[in-house]
């Protein structure tokens, strides 16, 4: 019985995934816009749930089953880096070298200066409300 | 909207015609249950073990792979076998929205400083990868490559495309980059004392994409907002600039 009473909740937020998702795509496709579909999609998204004040309850339910398989929706395009090979040596080494180290040193310098800036923003907050 | 609906139709339909399609290793009924499997069995070997070196995007596509080259299923038959978790992809990155909304309000606490990072990082994350390849000696095929390795796996395929680069390649790199940084990032954060979820989340969204993000909401619901947030804005900055410079 709980089941029947909630799956027409769980249609109806699966229903907005799915519109959000074709609307973001027929946008990208009108304007021919850069932007890829289901990227749009999420901004049209939460700018409807911003206007609309809070979030359905069947559309949150929906979203967090989703979120918790999001590994298993990404797996077949994960594992294609098991398929690559028609690179040779010299690229292959230049490419690994590239992602592990590019990647360890990119996050690293963001998190520093992020951490940075949050902490001087959140400082300067402190120090008006004190001048207050 | 006519147009992109009937796509989706056509694209339903051929995923409910693969599955009628006389049994072979890469049909849905034996792809699909291989998926859930490598997945689920990647969960339990993670909760079980605990190291990210082991997490279900590692373990998980590794244990996939493997049941492939047992079956002698090729990457296309294992593609076209997987349509079903294929159409799920734009809902489930529309999905992101929601822990996004529920945690705004703490986002537009740190407006600039976020906006500065994410510039910041969205320009440094290619750039220093493409440097480094270019030091090692790096062919133009991977250039191109790199170019996309932070961003979310359907805007680099879209961004590939466009550059006239190769999207199983510019797929597997993005992979790759998302691993390393789910993998190497958090523990690497704490190394240096930087516990702010705020900070962490959106560090693995500009660097590692949906698969950072992934393993940000396992950390909490506030460092996935984070993380999805810089996701995101990184994924339509890139796609937006990208283009300008690379020109095919």
């Amino acid at each position: 019985m709980a089941l029947l009473r909630k799956a027409p909740r769980w249609l109806l937020g699966a229903g907005l995934l799915l519109a959000f998702d074709l609307a973001g795509r027929s946008l990208v496709a009108a304007f021919a816009l850069p932007v890829p579909g289901p990227v749009l999609g999420m901004l049209l998204l939460l700018l409807a749930l911003m206007l609309y004040g809070r979030v359905p309850r069947g559309l949150a339910e929906v979203a967090e089953q989703v979120l918790r398989l999001l590994v298993l929706i990404f797996l077949p395009a994960t594992v294609g880096i098991y398929f690559l090979r028609d690179l040779s040596g010299g690229d292959w080494l230049a490419l690994i070298t590239a992602m592990v180290i590019g990647t360890l040193v990119s996050f690293t310098l963001t998190a520093l200066l992020l951490n940075r800036l949050i902490q001087r923003a959140a400082s300067r907050q402190r120090e008006n409300t004190r001048g207050e | 909207m006519g147009s992109e609906w009937q796509r989706w139709l056509d694209q339903l339909q051929q995923v409910a015609g693969d599955f009628l399609q006389p049994l072979s290793g890469a049909h849905p009924l034996v792809v699909l249950p291989l998926n859930i499997l490598g997945f689920w069995i990647g969960l339990k070997i993670y909760r079980r073990v605990g190291s990210p070196l082991l997490h279900p995007v590692v373990g998980g596509s590794l244990l996939v792979f493997a049941g492939l080259v047992l079956l002698g299923v090729d990457f296309a038959g294992y593609q076209r076998g997987s349509g079903l978790l294929y159409l799920l992809l734009g809902p489930a990155v529309v999905a992101l929205a929601i822990p996004l909304k529920q945690n705004l309000s703490v986002v537009r606490k740190v407006g600039w400083p976020l906006m500065l990072g994410l510039l910041v990082g969205a320009v440094l994350a290619p750039l220093v990868a493409v440097v480094i390849a270019l030091l090692l000696g790096g062919s133009k095929t991977v250039l191109i490559a790199l170019t996309t390795k932070s961003v979310t796996t359907p805007v680099a395929l879209a961004l590939a495309q466009e550059m006239h680069g190769i999207q199983s390649l510019a797929a597997g790199v993005v992979a790759f980059t998302g691993i390393v940084g789910a993998v190497c990032g958090p523990s690497l954060l704490r190394r240096m004392h930087i516990t702010d979820e705020r900070v962490v989340g959106f560090t693995m969204g500009v660097n590692a994409h949906a698969i950072g993000t992934v393993r940000a909401l396992e950390i909490s619901a506030l460092c996935g907002a984070f993380s999805a947030l810089a996701m995101g804005l990184c994924g339509a900055l890139t796609a937006l600039v990208l283009p300008l410079l690379v020109t095919p």
